[in-house]
């Protein structure tokens, strides 16, 4: 059963805004609601899910032995929910250990993928995750970089493998799930078209006007407005904003010329290939 | 050798560290735990997912790929085929936990996913998902010399007369390292819960309550990440079933070993115990907080 739709991106690159957006435009373009337990578009393989749905331990799981339940525990919800579900991805697309696909093909409906100019990113990685930006830059660059690595109390999340940046961007490029591309720049200047587009690509059919009436429920400063009223659950620290600066090339006022340099150097190719250079 | 769990005695062909000894009447076990061997897959399972194989008649085949397989059949008998070495941790760890669930399932008993402390008296059971932090809390309270009766996994048993009854189950609080040293308890000398995870169990020693208390509350511990949406709200109505539903320990193992009725009619009538949202920013810096909030609530000053 075909049920999955990955809206993958790396982490910091606009997925949230689109599962906001998308999630507005399911309910007609109503505005989302902060103060709900569960955004629209949960994210894949979380913990409660998996140890409930696949009858496991996670706390007591290898990262490794708890990825290699993944594909198992994604066929089993599919089969328990049906129809089209959406999930927030940040892991790269890869196979587990056992060499079995992440996301396996058979209950992928299909993807979209969200993606930000890499020194944008650093900057607001940074942020989020209350680190410098060199580190940021370190990070991005690292083929064993990952979320929630696991080995701490309170932990709600697997871990997840991002790879480098550019091989985050290459691995589901290259997927089986031929995801839609859409660039965060591109959502920023026309966000009506890229809704649209995200939404045909889900095979949804808006109402005349849910798409405009969405996109101002979601505009940056709206969300940026009912963070300062609400909080915001996926906040990395409880007192660090999520909703930041929105903005395109924000980089140039804040990385320092070796700094850029060392992203470009790093990720080159992928970053000419998106336009970015 | 023998062991008690949750009043069970357990014969064990496999030591098992965590349990304390059966000290009770000489009877016939409860529960057997054999080493022998298990078969790669049950025939025509009702279920079989990437670790539980389940038949119709609730026996249940687990398998953790270089650690061990389980064969879990009738509430009593265990066969446990090690991979590897079959006195690891790692063997006993699975064994302790979700083997243990299916167990429970299969003897008509509840367990939720949750730790276990006395109050005044009661049983009150913290209960919520991985991560949410129901061990660190658990310990909070045995640090302030509450007694414990469970971490993780805590058993009901709602056919005991005076209405559900907390079976007693681990005299043992499993922590991250990081939760040790933000409780400032030393990890030298404790043991791993696996050889390759930084967690550790912790003895509860004579903080132990090994004797069952009737189940006073049930507290869902829920992680927020903005601290106006901490606080505490008592569950009513459908909010408390569906708060119950998410807390049974093994709940789709239940269901898909033909136990579903039965679990949704013991949570029917666990509705009739307190149950409280609780709803806190991860900081170790307030967990002692939190649990003296919680014993003064149950009508504790002071511990026991």
């Amino acid at each position: 059963m075909t049920c999955y739709h990955w809206l993958a991106s790396y982490p910091k690159s606009g997925n949230t805004w689109l599962r906001l957006s998308l999630g507005s435009l399911a309910r007609g373009g109503t505005p989302p609601d902060f103060a709900a337990v569960e955004l629209f578009a949960p994210v894949a393989g979380d913990r409660a899910a998996v140890d409930d749905m696949a009858d496991a331990d996670t706390a007591d799981l290898t990262p490794a032995e708890a990825e290699a339940v993944l594909p198992g525990f994604f066929r089993l919800e599919a089969a328990w929910l049906g129809g089209q579900q959406l999930r927030k991805v940040h892991d790269a697309w890869t196979l587990t250990p056992a060499g079995e696909p992440l996301f396996p093909p058979d209950v992928t409906a299909g993807a979209i993928y969200v993606v930000r100019d890499p020194r944008d990113v650093a900057v607001s990685l940074a942020h989020h995750l209350s680190t410098g930006i060199d580190q940021a830059i370190a990070f991005m660059a690292d083929d064993g970089a990952a979320l929630a690595r696991g080995g701490h109390y309170g932990s709600p999340q697997l871990r997840q493998r991002l790879l480098t940046w550019g091989g985050h961007v290459r691995s589901w490029l290259g997927a089986p799930a031929r995801p839609l591309l859409l660039r965060y720049e591109d959502m920023l200047a026309d966000p009506a078209a890229a809704l649209a587009r995200a939404a045909r690509h889900l095979g949804w059919e808006p109402r005349p006007g849910a798409v405009a009436r969405a996109v101002a429920a979601t505009r940056f400063d709206t969300l940026r407005a009912a963070e300062e009223r609400h909080g915001f659950r996926e906040r990395a620290w409880p007192d660090v904003r999520f909703f930041r600066r929105g903005v395109a090339g924000g980089w140039r006022d804040t990385l320092t010329a070796p700094q850029a340099a060392a992203i470009e150097a790093a990720h080159r190719d992928v970053m000419a290939e998106l336009g970015y250079l | 050798m023998t062991y008690a769990l949750c009043g069970l005695r357990v014969a064990s062909e496999l030591p098992l560290p965590e349990l304390l000894p059966w000290v009770g009447e000489d009877r016939p076990a409860d529960i057997e735990v054999r080493l022998g061997d298990v078969p790669p897959r049950l025939e025509d399972p009702a279920h079989a997912g990437p670790l539980l194989q389940a038949a119709r008649d609730g026996t249940c085949l687990y398998a953790i790929a270089g650690v061990a397989s389980y064969l879990v059949e009738g509430g009593r008998r265990v066969t446990v085929r090690p991979w590897a070495d079959a006195g690891a941790a790692d063997v006993r760890v699975f064994l302790l936990g979700s083997v243990f669930g299916f167990l429970c399932h299969q003897r008509g008993l509840l367990p939720l996913h949750a730790g276990c402390v006395e109050v005044n008296g009661k049983a009150v059971a913290l209960a919520g998902h991985s991560g949410v932090g129901k061990s660190t809390l658990t310990a909070a309270f045995m640090r302030q010399g509450f007694p414990i009766l469970a971490d993780d996994v805590t058993v009901v048993d709602l056919a005991a007369p005076g209405g559900p009854l907390v079976l007693p189950s681990f005299p043992r609080v499993k922590l991250w390292r990081d939760a040790l040293e933000g409780m400032g308890i030393p990890a030298g000398g404790l043991d791993r819960v696996r050889r390759d995870l930084d967690k550790f169990q912790v003895p509860v020693g004579a903080g132990f309550r090994a004797t069952p208390l009737p189940l006073g509350a049930v507290y869902h511990l829920r992680t927020v990440s903005d601290r106006r949406h901490a606080g505490e709200e008592a569950l009513r109505g459908a909010a408390s079933v569906a708060a119950l539903v998410e807390a049974v320990y093994r709940r789709m193992s239940a269901f898909r070993m033909g136990r579903r009725e039965a679990v949704m009619a013991a949570l029917m009538r666990l509705t009739a115990v307190p149950g409280v949202r609780l709803s806190r920013v991860m900081d170790m810096a307030q967990l002692d907080a939190t649990a003296a909030g919680i014993a003064a609530r149950h009508g504790a000053g002071v511990a026991g």
